[in-house]
């Protein structure tokens, strides 16, 4: 008989008290790894849509940033009002032409950002204007489809295709003008994959304007993005910055650290209850095991060997709970997504998250067993041996 | 048997409560290699206690007691010493449930093989000398009390100890079976060559061991 498969089937010689061992450690797992992947889908998402895909930074108007005590009066005063659509629009055209010229620019693309509320809908959907060549600037993959080619096409984003329940070939009229979806695309930023794109001319031809909301700009090979946005800013004082220095972006960022914390305490709590189940099944199964220890003490064992009995249960018990738990904070994150309660946000899976889930599950069923395992090391064999 | 002492027991004293209850009251006691004793008395009388003072599951207050060469009154760890020269077989056989016979027999072997081939040959060999070798794969909840301490005997056996020490073994078997037993342990006795304590209240069973040491409050009566 080997010494791990007495461990094993000690383990299922009370079931119902190693299922709850397992339950409390799965609960912790499960929260570790189902909260891990929504709170950091979220950072993700959230950071990709303020950091502008794959161009380097964005620049937008110096008052975008400033709130509601700025000079610009924050986000609601740059907006215009034109046949429904509610656009963000402060920057000259020729100002992006003028950052293109900047040595160190490799490229910079104007983006118009306008919101209408389509008729039957409730929530706006947010319209992009934006050059067909400059899509895989702000992170746009076609999932379906290709893109527009002229005024009259439009492609949208995933989770708005979905909303609005349509598809590829289907007519959307938007301000009496309909268009031909002729593209789904996604950006993995949840508020992109709820709109839709269309030419940049298109949409300044639809809100009547001329500028643009913001300008996303790649630094040539062997630019510094900081220092060409640094020098951005001080062409432009008080007229443009870049995502880096928002205010908005640190609010932004305050709110996932708050998200991010109040995950934790979740979990925390979670695998504080199933620390506790662990060390009460384990303190159970020493305690009902009092008189067997005292006779494997009897019979040679050494405290070492008891020691190593019962941390070896409490691993396996983690182990099979961790593992249980993994399933099921996957499946329940997954659920969450795919049911749109989570709306638009990717689960980001990394391997980093998963050793965090395992790690800590594991560490909690070592050290849920390492006290009850000291004690039924310390026993008295001739106490042990009258236990009744 | 020899002239050899394996046991040296000199003004033993154990007590409990700070001395308010003494369990062993100077304590005197030599035991050749190879003797069967049993330790006779009434419940209460300390035989127990002295059996496992012996054991090393239990350290003396005062005096000395050397045992196999090993001073039992130094104050370190005795689970090597328990697992190499000392075989226990209690009253209650104290099997474990969820094993079967042959691994409740190879269970003081995990502290001293690791060879698996090996564990289970000892153990079939010795379930089969105590005439269970048709039960090496049930488990103790499958058989009759008599079979139960037949294995706890067999478990007794399986480090090749020196000495056995074995309290009540029959005290909770039937006569018939407590017969059955007795007659086992004494053929153990002469095959394997092992010094042989017994502890029991029952005369007739007392009466099988080479001497008979009574015992009275603590002490050794005769």
């Amino acid at each position: 008989m080997k010494f791990r498969s007495l461990i094993i089937r000690n383990i299922f010689r009370n079931k119902s008290r190693s299922f709850l061992a397992i339950l409390g450690i799965a609960i912790g797992a499960a929260a570790i790894l189902g909260l891990g992947l929504v709170t950091d889908g979220l950072a993700a998402s959230t950071q990709q849509a303020l950091t502008a895909g794959a161009a380097d930074f964005s620049v937008i108007p110096a008052s975008f940033g400033q709130g509601p005590g700025g000079s610009g009066g924050g986000f609601g005063t740059n907006q215009s009002t034109t046949s429904g659509f509610s656009t963000e629009q402060v920057i000259n055209q020729s100002t992006v032409d003028s950052i293109q010229q900047m040595s160190g620019v490799a490229s910079a693309a104007g983006v118009l950002r306008s919101r209408i509320v389509l008729n039957g809908t409730q929530q706006p959907l947010t319209m992009l204007g934006i050059n067909s060549q400059n899509l895989a600037m702000d992170n746009v993959q076609l999932t379906n489809g290709s893109t527009f080619t002229n005024s009259n096409e439009i492609i949208l984003g995933r989770t708005a295709a979905s909303g609005l329940n349509k598809t590829i070939g289907d007519e959307l009229t938007i301000s009496n003008q309909t268009f031909k979806i002729v593209g789904i695309y996604q950006t993995g930023d949840f508020m992109s994959d709820r709109g839709a794109i269309v030419s940049l001319t298109t949409l300044q031809n639809l809100t009547n304007t001329t500028g643009v909301s913001m300008i996303l700009v790649k630094a040539s090979n062997g630019t510094s993005a900081d220092s060409l946005s640094s020098k951005i800013e001080q062409t432009y004082p008080n007229q443009l910055t870049t995502s880096k220095s928002l205010s908005g972006f640190n609010r932004m960022n305050n709110g996932i650290q708050t998200i991010e914390s109040g995950s934790w305490a979740v979990t925390l709590i979670a695998l504080l209850i199933g620390g506790v189940m662990v060390v009460a099944t384990m303190m159970k199964s020493v305690s009902d095991r009092t008189r067997e220890i005292g006779v494997l003490k009897a019979v040679g064992w050494d405290k070492r060997r008891i020691l190593r009995l019962i941390i070896g249960e409490s691993m396996i018990l983690a182990a099979i709970g961790t593992f249980i738990g993994l399933i099921i904070g996957l499946g329940i994150a997954e659920v969450l997504t795919s049911s749109n309660i989570l709306h638009g946000i990717q689960l980001a899976f990394s391997g980093n998250l998963l050793l965090r889930a395992v790690g800590v599950a594991l560490f909690l069923g070592i050290v849920g067993g390492l006290y009850p395992a000291y004690r039924a090391s310390r026993l008295s064999p001739t106490e042990a041996l009258r236990y009744e | 048997m020899n002239n050899e002492n394996i046991i040296e027991i000199k003004n033993l004293i154990k007590s409990y409560d700070l001395g308010g209850i003494v369990a062993l009251d100077q304590i005197n006691l030599e035991i050749k290699k190879g003797e069967f004793v049993s330790i006779m008395g009434p419940s209460g009388s300390g035989k127990s206690t002295l059996l496992n003072m012996i054991g090393a599951l239990d350290q003396a207050n005062e005096g000395s007691i050397k045992v196999a060469g090993y001073d039992l009154m130094e104050n370190k760890d005795f689970s090597s010493f328990r697992s190499k020269e000392i075989g226990f077989i209690f009253q209650l056989h104290n099997l474990i449930p969820n094993l079967t016979a042959s691994e409740n027999v190879q269970i003081p072997m995990l502290q001293t093989t690791s060879s698996d081939e090996e564990m289970i040959n000892r153990a079939a060999e010795l379930l089969k000398s105590v005439n269970l070798g048709n039960r090496l794969d049930q488990v103790p909840t499958k058989l009759s009390g008599g079979e139960r301490q037949r294995i706890a005997i067999a478990r007794a056996l399986v480090n090749h100890p020196s000495i056995i020490l074995a309290d009540e073994p029959t005290g909770a078997l039937d006569s018939k079976m407590g017969d059955i037993i007795l007659e086992l342990l004494r053929e153990i006795h002469k095959k394997e060559d092992v010094t042989l304590i017994l502890v029991t209240h029952e005369d007739y069973v007392a009466k099988s061991a080479d001497r008979i040491i009574s015992m009275m409050d603590g002490k050794i009566i005769s």
